[in-house]
């Protein structure tokens, strides 16, 4: 609907974005909007600070450094669709990106807002987890490294905190690696009911659930036939959410279904 | 301005409409795809919709609601509110209740007591139900007053399954009216008790349910008021579809007299039924804009028309049983219905008696019982929904003829042949006196097959089964009644002093030539300026180009009567009618005028080519323009009887009697469209997702006029029915709240959702109508009943689970999938 | 640093469909809102609180978005295209004839924004296969026509053949 009486500020380097985000209480950081300002919207959430990163070119950059491939958290889906350096290196990324939403979502819509916000139905989140990710967090001491394991903290919470900006996030680059993903949505391109990433990538397979728990959930069968990533899931006891497009039970079914195709898709790339 | 009143006389079917041939042959309009005048303003974002309409120093209404399902009213506090800073003013219920009527009650009681006010007086009893208005500068100020506005409630027990209504511990939504019945009646035509005795086999459905969604036109409800203080006018500014309903219930309910209500629209972006019952919305805003004394400005926001706006009629048929020959005759059924009108009944009950204009559906059983109860519960007010109460019933004969043919193994096609309703009994009068006016529906099926290739069938299923998929192929056969009798309403409440239908039109030749027309209707989409200018071209003898039809509707042109509006599938029938009417009357003033100055007998003249001339002599003739200058500015000498104006304005009325009260006998619609459609399916048994991979939809509405505008309607309704049978549903929790209260979680089909389409058309002309034309519109869910068919057939092999619910999304479908037996448990064949 | 410092309000200049407007506006109104109530640019609609239904939808900087998702002063120093700045003089476009032609539109409610996206489409990819069109305006939702007429629209306009439904 409408938002809440809120402060803006457009920095123009990102150095001054972290300064906003630090020097006031409730400062949030604006990538795409495509969520936050729905949330505002329906005054869900309002932050009393907004600071603009749209016009950070820095924190666009897509490219390759040896063997990382390292996505600018401001990079747009679309951008990261008509990517070389994704195409090339990681291209699971841009298919992914190509199933959210819609055109007008992919073009302001990023890689860093769609991880932070951490919805559970989020594509991007188990992707990462399966591709194991890192990320980089500016904070007023200094940029840290956080490993994927320890970034997604809860629905719509991450280990970037108060003050805090993401600005990339890191990738092996394995060109042709076996990746896969699979989804049920609602209506194609639609908000996905169940979803799934695997990386079959250095030896053992990396699955991550989304959409079953408030973060991705990893699990990693010792073997990538059918009856080992079933038996994985059913190990993993996953107490999904109701709602009214899936009971807890077929969100629990999907959830073997979609770690079986994504692997099984993976293992097609991989050939 | 000359009046005349004429009932509707019926046009042989094979009359085309051309204007008559001598010497320069003109081809009718009728029948073309004469490019669309309404297009030019549209895509050029030149529309005139009511969030676009701007009047200096208005204020931006926003509406405080209800969280709570059901609740007492403790207290309202609009001080905070009204002390902000840009706010102009505020309205709750107990001042409406002070200078306000309760709304005028279709039903007879219980339903009769219901007290309804524009906004929530002591209780609120569905969540969004509204308490407080407040009006401010700008639109975020108002949504920020709103915040400040203190409601205290107390929460009560929420009634949310209509089966419970009326079980003694139901919570009880309004206690003047005893109980949470609205109103109930017992149909019964024929000899059911002989029917059943005859009856080889019977069929038992212990309980199907057609489930609640609407049409979610994409433009909310709006309006922008203005109140006259020295003349007590109101202007309203609005999207309700339905002015001549919107009057009668504003009017007593404001004091006013309704002339003093002017209803104004112009662009309305979609309505599909959903745009008829805001008048409790009208009323506020009217009262609020003579309260703070400036134009008052509302727009519905997405959320409030999902949670409190028109949600479709829910209904359950619980202890069906189907008489069976055992060569597949339908003799008849009984059946119990249990209709949920949610909190309030603004358009209800009339839904406990709409679907009856299609009793039997498409076929030729005889012998029907029905038992029609209606309650209220705490979810958003019902109002007629694209398909209106029809379609719940057609769902329902469509789901007994496939859950027959299902457990007695009979085929589908051939099942549904034998018990159509011919082509050759057209006319044909249903068990309760409706009268199907033509229509050929085996052919359409056939056509129907054809295009979507049923003799590759086992094919298609086995290409389906090599990817493991299960294919299915199901039919859905609907009816799209149209222009209602209104006194079918008095078999709902014999006080109701309601009957028949009409439409106004007038058609004016002005000073220089201009061919004006207005309408007393209210498109939403549906062309209506292009098809009345195609009409009136045919008879006065011009181009559509060359005719100005005013956009919208405005009551002031004083070209409306009381059920003008656009809804019920029925322009075709009653404003075309109209508009033919005022258009022969304008043609035969133009031929008496020409006759006094062409010195000749009125048949002697025709009207082409923009001129009224001379049969005999095409050059003796008058120009158009000549003959409007004449009558309106340069009319000395002419002779002192001529009655002639070049203003006609003509009200179509057709020829409708009371029913038979008692017998609830009588026909209750002028016209059957008919629609056939055929779906295929592809279930994914691994999940239970399924595709529609093919479809074709055959339509029928009589003579087409514009055959593209009667297509867009097709292609409309069809995406309509296949969102409502996946995706689309209100669904509740236990304590009222609604899931699907926006476009994030009601998901409609976008343009990666929609299946390959294939369409036919037959045209059966109707003999009750002054064009041969048909309504059509509402589709009747036919996409629905298709799905459910094709998901029970590509289910088949897996348990024959029966399909009982209109909405199948994934997950129930999956349900069926995992336990066949559960849904098979609800049906029983008996033999005898 | 007044760069620095946050604002509730600021002065915002766009132009729009070749026009150039400066106005100070509210940082929490919405770019939708700003066009069509202070700019009076009524053209683009409004159809949703979730940013669903495309019906807002225009070019920023030559990029298909969604206007009811950005705040006005996101657009600041941006060219901004809407359906107003398609017809010159209004002769119109090969898509807008084409909608037309093909009755891809019946109410008209979501027709701006789904020639805004068909036109962004074609500007990318000249033209599109059926599949692309359908992705290309899969965030437009319209409730009159089932898109079957508008996809044909867009081909039309694309210069590619038409098949017959029937």
């Amino acid at each position: 609907m409408l938002l809440r009486e809120v402060e803006y500020a457009r920095p123009s380097s990102v150095d001054e974005a972290l300064w906003l985000l630090g020097a006031h209480e409730g400062a949030r950081a604006l990538a795409g909007g495509q969520t936050l300002v729905n949330v505002m919207k329906a005054r869900a959430a309002s932050p009393d600070v907004l600071v603009d990163l749209n016009r950070l070119e820095d924190l666009r950059r897509i490219c390759v450094s040896g063997e990382t491939l390292q996505l600018g958290a401001m990079a747009t889906c679309t951008q990261i669709m008509g990517s070389s350096e994704v195409e090339v290196s990681r291209p699971i990324l841009g298919e992914v990106a190509a199933q959210i939403a819609d055109v007008q979502v992919r073009n302001r819509g990023t890689i860093g807002g769609n991880v932070c916000s951490n919805d559970p139905t989020n594509h991007l989140p188990p992707l990462l987890v399966a591709l194991d990710a890192t990320f980089t967090v500016l904070g007023p001491s200094g940029e840290r490294t956080v490993p994927v394991g320890e970034f997604f903290l809860g629905v719509y919470l991450t280990a970037v905190g108060e003050g805090e900006l993401l600005t990339s996030i890191e990738v092996p680059a394995a060109g042709n690696a076996a990746d896969g993903f699979a989804s049920i949505t609602i209506g194609r391109d639609g908000t996905c009911i169940v979803n799934a990433a695997a990386s079959l990538e250095s030896g053992s397979p990396r699955i991550a659930i989304g959409c079953v728990d408030a973060v991705p959930v990893l699990i990693q069968p010792a073997a990538t036939d059918e009856e080992s990533v079933r038996g994985a899931v059913q190990d993993a006891r996953l107490e999904p959410p109701s709602d009214v497009h899936a009971s807890a039970d077929y969100r629990r079914h999907l959830a073997g279904v979609c770690a079986v195709r994504a692997v099984k898709q993976a293992e097609e790339r991989g050939r | 301005m000359s009046e005349t009143i004429e009932t509707a006389t019926p046009v042989a079917p094979e009359q085309a409409l051309v204007v008559e041939e001598t010497g320069a042959p003109q081809r009718g309009f009728a029948g073309q795809n004469v490019p669309r005048k309404e297009d030019k303003r549209l895509v050029q974002g030149e529309g005139l919709f009511v969030d676009d309409i701007k009047r200096h120093g208005m204020g931006y209404a926003h509406y405080v609601r209800s969280p709570y399902a059901h609740a007492n009213i403790v207290s309202i506090d609009v001080s905070r509110a009204e002390s902000l800073d840009g706010v102009y003013g505020t309205l709750i219920g107990e001042e409406v209740a002070a200078v306000t009527e309760p709304f005028f009650q279709i039903s007879s009681p219980p339903g009769a007591h219901v007290k309804d006010y524009a906004l929530a007086l002591g209780k609120v009893r569905h969540v969004g139900d509204p308490v407080a208005i407040v009006v401010a500068q700008t639109r975020e100020l108002a949504r920020d007053a709103a915040e400040l506005v203190e409601v205290e409630y107390e929460p009560l027990p929420a009634l949310v399954d209509a089966r419970r209504a009326l079980e003694p511990d139901a919570p009880l939504l309004h206690d003047e009216a005893g109980g949470n019945l609205s109103w109930s009646g017992i149909y019964e035509w024929g000899d059911v008790d002989s029917a059943f005795a005859e009856a080889d086999h019977v069929v038992k459905i212990s309980e199907l349910h057609f489930d609640r969604f609407n049409s979610t036109p994409l433009e909310t409800d709006g309006a922008l008021v203005e109140f006259n203080r020295g003349t007590g006018q109101w202007t309203i500014y609005t999207n309700n579809q339905f002015p001549g309903f919107a009057a009668i219930m504003m009017g007593p309910a404001m004091r006013s007299g309704l002339d003093k209500l002017r209803f104004v629209t112009q662009d309305i972006g979609g309505g599909f039924g959903n745009k008829i019952t805001s008048h409790p919305q009208l009323v506020a805003i009217c009262l609020l804009a003579r309260k703070l004394n400036r134009p008052i400005q509302w727009t519905e926001w997405r959320t409030d028309f999902h949670l409190t706006m028109s949600h479709g009629n829910e209904r359950w048929f619980q202890d069906t049983e189907v008489a069976v020959t055992s060569d597949g005759t339908l003799l008849g059924f009984r059946t119990k219905a249990i209709d949920d009108a949610g909190a309030f009944l603004r358009y209800e009950p009339l839904g406990g008696v709409i679907w009856a204009q299609v009793t039997p559906g498409c076929y030729r059983w005889k012998h029907v019982r029905l038992e029609f109860t209606q309650v209220m519960t705490n979810k958003a007010p019902v109002s007629p929904n694209r398909g209106y109460s029809r379609m719940q019933h057609l769902w329902f004969t469509e789901r007994v003829i496939d859950i027959v043919a299902h457990e007695l193994g009979l085929d589908p096609v051939e099942v549904r042949k034998r018990n159509y309703v011919r082509a050759d009994e057209m006319p044909y009068t249903t068990p309760n006196g409706c009268v199907y006016d033509s229509g050929d529906y085996a052919r359409m099926l056939d056509v129907g097959l054809e295009l979507i290739g049923y003799d590759r069938l086992d094919e298609r299923r086995r290409d389906a089964e090599s990817r493991g998929k299960l294919l299915g192929f199901g039919i859905g056969s609907t009816l799209d009644s149209g222009t209602n009798n209104f006194a079918q309403s008095r078999l709902i409440n014999p006080e109701l002093q309601f009957s028949g239908n009409n439409e106004v039109a007038t058609v004016k030749l002005d000073l220089f030539g201009e061919v004006v027309v207005t309408l007393g209707t209210t498109p939403q989409g549906q062309g209506h300026e292009t098809t009345a200018a195609m009409v009136v071209a045919d008879i006065i003898g011009i181009t559509p180009d060359d005719i100005n039809v005013r956009a919208g509707h405005d009551s002031y042109w004083n070209s409306h009567a009381g059920f003008s509006g656009t809804y019920a599938s029925q322009f075709a029938v009653t404003g075309l009618g109209a508009v033919k009417g005022a258009a022969e009357k304008l043609a035969g003033e133009i031929k008496k005028l020409g006759s006094v100055v062409l010195g000749c007998g009125v048949d002697d003249l025709e009207l082409a080519e923009g001129h009224v001339r001379m049969k005999a002599n095409p050059e003796a003739a008058l120009p158009l323009m000549a003959c409007g200058a004449i009558i309106n500015a340069n009319n000395a000498g002419l002779p002192e009887d001529l009655d002639v104006t070049l203003n006609a304005r003509y009200v179509f009325r057709p020829q409708f009697e009371v029913p038979d009260l008692e017998r609830k006998y009588g026909n209750l619609t002028l016209t059957y469209a008919a629609q056939i459609h055929v779906a295929l399916v592809e279930v994914d048994p691994e999940t239970g997702v399924y595709e529609v991979v093919d479809y074709a939809a055959v339509d029928d509405c009589g003579k087409r006029i514009h055959p593209q505008i009667v297509e867009g309607q097709v292609m409309g309704a069809t995406a309509h029915a296949l969102g409502a049978a996946t995706y689309e549903t209100y669904a509740y929790d236990d304590d009222g709240n609604l899931l699907t209260p926006n476009f994030y979680d009601y998901h409609v089909p976008h343009s990666m959702d929609m299946p390959p389409l294939r369409t036919g058309y037959i045209e059966s002309p109707s003999p009750f109508t002054p064009l041969g034309t048909k309504g059509m519109g509402e589709g009747g869910g036919a996409g629905i009943h298709a799905v459910c068919a094709a998901l029970q057939d590509a289910l088949a092999a897996r348990g024959k689970p029966i399909v009982y619910d209109s909405h199948n999304p994934y997950h129930r479908v999956w349900e069926l999938l995992q336990d066949p037996e559960a849904s098979r448990s609800r049906v029983e064949v008996v033999a005898q | 640093m007044s760069a620095q410092e946050p604002t509730t309000s600021r002065v915002v200049t766009v132009e729009v469909n070749g026009q150039s407007y400066e106005r100070n506006v509210d940082v929490r109104r919405l770019l939708i809102h700003f066009l069509r109530d202070d700019l009076d640019l009524t053209g683009s609609h409004i159809g949703c609180d979730t940013g669903n239904c495309g019906a807002c939808s225009l070019l920023l900087d030559g990029t298909l978005v969604k206007s009811c998702m950005l705040l006005a002063v996101q657009a600041d120093g941006g060219r901004i295209e809407t359906v107003e700045g398609l017809a010159a003089e209004g002769e119109l476009t090969p898509m807008q004839e084409a909608f037309s032609a093909h009755h891809a539109l019946q109410c008209g409610y979501c027709t701006p924004g789904m020639l805004m996206s068909a036109t962004a489409l074609l500007r990318v990819n000249p033209r599109p296969s059926e599949d692309e069109i359908r992705k290309g305006l899969q965030g437009n939702i319209c409730r009159c026509t089932g898109y079957w007429n508008i996809i044909d629209a867009v081909k039309a306009a694309s210069g590619q053949e038409v098949a017959s439904r029937e």
